[in-house]
């Protein structure tokens, strides 16, 4: 178990310092620069000082050198857009990102994996009803959904049309605070939740399929057990097992996802700021908001293996080390 | 719009009173809150150091400044600075300061203040983004305290904008900042990580609460200096609260379902039937402020020391092929389809929206695509292969790419729509959309052929705006920087301008302005096609809105804005 947990640790600092190295140096070689934010006409002196002040004054690989040495000491330089660190900008998003993460996917499992399994596991209208959402879910672009979220909200009033909390948040008191969060949670949460939870549903629902032709479901049947019982307590658990696979690739999803439907439903989070970062061209924004998408990715590759561990008795009985090695 | 009133007296102009009227106390509820949504993160909240239109608005929201002028009526008004005297050759003004008024912690409001600011302004560490707005002939302005209620401010050279200059420039408090800018850092005082309580102003509101990617909460300030007609200090509201809402369709929903009060930016055209639809419902209110200041503006790099070697700069730098572009295009087919009708045609960068510098007379070239073919046969611009595009004799073709910024609809339109009307007289166009931090860096090196953009005059004072209309301005959009005029009508244009600016005679300065545009239209550097239509929404709610087509177009006069319930 150290074992795993010291390669998981060991790859995911790997993955923050080759994710956000990349970042920074594409968004450097990138044409343009964070002094175009200044405005067509800014002065010369002032266009030198903002390049001096970000470093653009250096070649890429001695920005990125001066950067690396700062980063190890937790210092990740500047934003221009907010003339602040983005050391606490990129935890204060990232935390506001997880939250909605952690919503989305639940909501994504809750929603897609019983209606996989109904539709795995039943043949008729329902099933087909129930893959021909999917299929649109699958389909609609993020931004769309967002919008469209956006406009019911507008026009039903049944919540909030964006935001993260009301304009009279900071006057609540904690208990009314999380209750506001809460209300504003719906849009951003469906808008990056429903294409998931149509993956899990069309996953859920072909391994299901596929479970229930195996001969120990079919056994099952034999035995005389009611097809309620052989899909709860037989064929279930052996069919989840993809869909654990791919928790890791679906907080991936999330966190790109999140990128418009953050934009769109101005929430506060970690994509959209790193799309801000990257339309200003705000370097040390973009680098810092990698690392910690790359945190989170690493993060979400751990939870997958653990769940796939949970769900297989094989791959718990070999331990997790050998899952994770598996994977990686 | 006008100039300085200041500048109309024969000897001495003496200007007293009170600033613009707010509303009818019977109209204005006092307390409550509106919601505004604003599309980016305010930058700083020094205005000093910050150039970006949040940071702007705030800065209106928060401070105060020695004289204002009116967004509604253009003139300028009396502020922080009660009164004032202007010698006969507008060079020195003796401004007398409104007695009583304090910053929002207390401390008296002194000419002290006004002095730091403008020292703060031109200290070279601090790099202002105002200092170059702040020169009079080129050069800075001199100023004194003879005691703490009065400030004399010396011109290097007579000055046609006059006191209007200081429009602009937000009095900061030196009890505050000075430590700052004795030691340096006052480019990096009052960032957006400021904790509020350490910022005071003299404006009617003060920041409260700023939360990153969500709002910034501003509250009234207590110790506000101005009333409304009813004896009671304004502002009217207790809160205003600037929700950060980055995407423009979102916002517009929200604006529709009442979660927002107002936009801190003009409808676009697409917008204007779902508004109107909302203003039949009576939930909001719908106002047109007429034909804007600012055109959309297509042009060629015609700087020599790039371009001089490209061998179709021997055509395009040429009057006539850019009269030839100019007679290709329908501008009222334009304007209709460009803009959804919303715009009216133009001719020159001087829209009917400013109707004080506005010229009528301007030279027209109406849609005529037989004398545009004549104009380019002129130039030995013949299609000579058959292939639809003209060519000179060394069969060099008028093919041009134009960069344009991306995921702005009306700009993608209009290339289209130039695209095609130019393909009738054998010009070729291709279209490059550019995000606009790449299409800023090319057009800051001349690395386009053409560019199709709508640049924002930051005065609708020709004075206010002497980097574009001089050849050695940054903002000569054609040519920047020049060290010395490239061509004989950039040379007049810069002596007219140079005598304009510094003229006080209103009369001369117009008529003198009249000359550049006409210059300028016969030269066509840069060509104009519509000027759209400024529409502002609100909601039914708000009340003493006094919108203005200049940004930002109601939060300007937030003092005098109220709720009806």
């Amino acid at each position: 178990m150290l074992n795993f947990v010291a390669r998981r640790i060991a790859f995911a600092v790997l993955l923050v310092v080759v994710v956000s190295s990349a970042s920074l140096l594409l968004a450097r070689l990138a044409p343009g620069d964070v002094t175009a934010q200044l405005g067509p006409f800014a002065s010369a002196s002032e266009i030198a000082g903002t390049r001096a002040r970000f470093d653009l004054d250096r070649t890429p690989l001695g920005q990125l050198g001066v950067w690396l040495s700062r980063a190890v000491r937790f210092e990740f330089g500047d934003s221009f857009l907010y003339n602040r660190p983005v050391r606490g900008l990129v935890v204060r998003a990232a935390a506001n990102t997880a939250v909605l993460a952690v919503v989305a996917l639940v909501a994504a499992t809750v929603i897609g994996i019983p209606l996989g399994v109904i539709s795995g596991s039943r043949q008729g209208l329902l099933a087909g009803v129930i893959r021909g959402v999917s299929l649109v879910f699958l389909s609609i672009p993020p931004l769309l959904t967002s919008l469209l979220l956006v406009f019911l909200a507008a026009v039903t009033r049944w919540f909030p049309a964006g935001g993260m909390t009301s304009v009279n948040a900071s006057s609540l008191d904690w208990p009314a605070w999380l209750f506001d969060v809460a209300a504003h949670l719906p849009l951003p949460a469906l808008a990056l939740a429903l294409p998931i939870a149509a993956t899990f549903e069309r996953l859920q629902s072909q391994s299901m399929s596929e479970t229930l032709r195996q001969p120990f479901a079919l056994a099952a049947v034999a035995r005389g057990l009611s097809p309620r019982d052989v899909v709860l307590r037989h064929a279930w658990r052996a069919s989840v097992r993809p869909i654990c696979g791919i928790y890791g690739l679906a907080i991936g999803a999330l966190l790109s996802g999140s990128f418009v439907v953050e934009f769109v439903t101005a929430w506060p989070g970690l994509g959209r700021l790193m799309y801000e970062a990257l339309r200003a061209r705000d370097i040390y924004l973009v680098a810092g908001c990698a690392a910690m998408g790359g945190l989170f990715l690493a993060a979400g590759s751990v939870i997958g293996d653990l769940l796939l561990a949970a769900a297989d008795p094989r791959l718990r009985d070999a331990g997790v080390a050998k899952a994770g090695q598996a994977r990686t | 719009m006008g100039v300085s009133l200041a500048l109309l007296g024969a000897i001495f102009f003496v200007i007293r009173g009170r600033p613009g009227a707010p509303p009818a106390a019977s109209a204005a509820r006092r307390g409550g809150q509106i919601v505004a949504s604003i599309r980016a993160e305010p930058r700083s909240f020094n205005r000093l150091v910050a150039r970006d239109l949040t940071t702007e608005t705030l800065t209106m929201l928060t401070q105060g400044r020695l004289v204002r002028i009116n967004r509604a009526t253009f003139e300028l008004e009396p502020w922080l600075a009660e009164s004032w005297e202007s010698s006969a050759d507008g060079r020195v003004h003796t401004l007398h300061l409104r007695p009583g008024v304090t910053w929002s912690d207390g401390t008296p409001f002194t000419a002290a203040d006004v002095l730091f600011t403008l020292q703060a302004a031109y200290d070279p560490k601090v790099e202002s983004v105002l200092a170059e707005t702040l020169l009079a002939g080129g050069l800075r302005i001199r100023a004194a305290a003879p005691d703490p209620q009065t400030v004399v401010l010396t011109f290097a050279a007579p000055s046609g904008p006059g006191l209007r200059l200081l429009d602009g420039l937000p009095i900061l408090p030196k009890h505050k900042l000075g430590a700052a800018l004795a030691a340096g850092t006052f480019g990096m005082a009052w960032t957006s990580a400021t904790p509020p309580a350490e910022m005071v102003g003299t404006g009617p509101f003060v920041v409260r609460e700023y939360q990153p990617g969500q709002r910034v909460i501003l509250e009234r300030n207590q110790r506000y200096w101005r009333e409304g007609v009813d004896g009671e200090p304004l502002p009217y509201l207790d809160r205003i609260v600037l929700e950060i809402v980055p995407e423009q369709n979102a916002e517009l929903l929200r604006l529709q379902s009442g979660e927002t009060d107002l936009s801190n930016s003009e409808l676009r055209p697409e917008d204007y039937v779902p508004v109107r639809r909302a203003e039949e419902q009576g939930t909001l209110r719908l106002i047109e402020l007429g034909v804007g200041p600012d055109a959309d503006a297509f042009w060629f790099c015609l700087k020599p020391e790039v371009k001089g070697k490209d061998p179709r700069f021997a055509f395009v730098s040429r009057p006539e092929f850019r009269q030839a572009i100019s007679h290709a295009v329908d501008r009222e087919m334009f304007a209709e389809t460009v803009f959804l009708g919303a715009a009216v045609p133009v001719w020159g960068p001087i829209t009917p929206g400013n109707d004080l510098w506005f010229s009528p007379d301007v030279p027209r070239y109406f849609h005529d695509d037989a004398r545009a073919r004549a104009l380019l046969a002129g130039l030995g611009l013949e299609d000579r292969n058959g292939n639809g595009v003209v060519e000179d004799a060394n069969g060099t073709e008028a093919r041009f790419t134009v960069i344009t910024q991306q995921g702005i609809g009306w700009y993608e339109r209009g290339t289209q729509v130039l695209r095609e009307e130019l393909a009738r007289i054998g010009i070729a166009l291709d279209i490059a959309p550019l995000e606009f931090g790449a299409m800023i860096q090319r057009m800051l090196a001349c690395d386009y052929d053409a560019i199709y953009f709508r640049p924002v005059a930051t005065d609708l004072d020709p004075a206010g705006n002497m980097d574009f209309w001089l050849s050695s301005g940054s903002a000569h959009l054609w040519n920047m920087s020049q060290r010395v005029p490239g061509t004989e009508w950039e040379r007049r244009i810069d002596t007219l301008m140079l005598e304009q600016s510094a003229s006080i005679d209103a009369g001369r300065r117009r008529q003198q302005f009249m000359l550049v545009q006409q210059i300028v239209a016969e030269n066509l550097p840069v060509l104009y096609f519509a000027a759209p239509r400024m529409y502002f929404a609100h909601s039914a709610r708000l009340q003493g809105v006094v919108p203005s087509v200049q940004r930002p177009p109601v939060l300007w006069n937030a003092d005098s804005l109220s709720v009806s319930e």
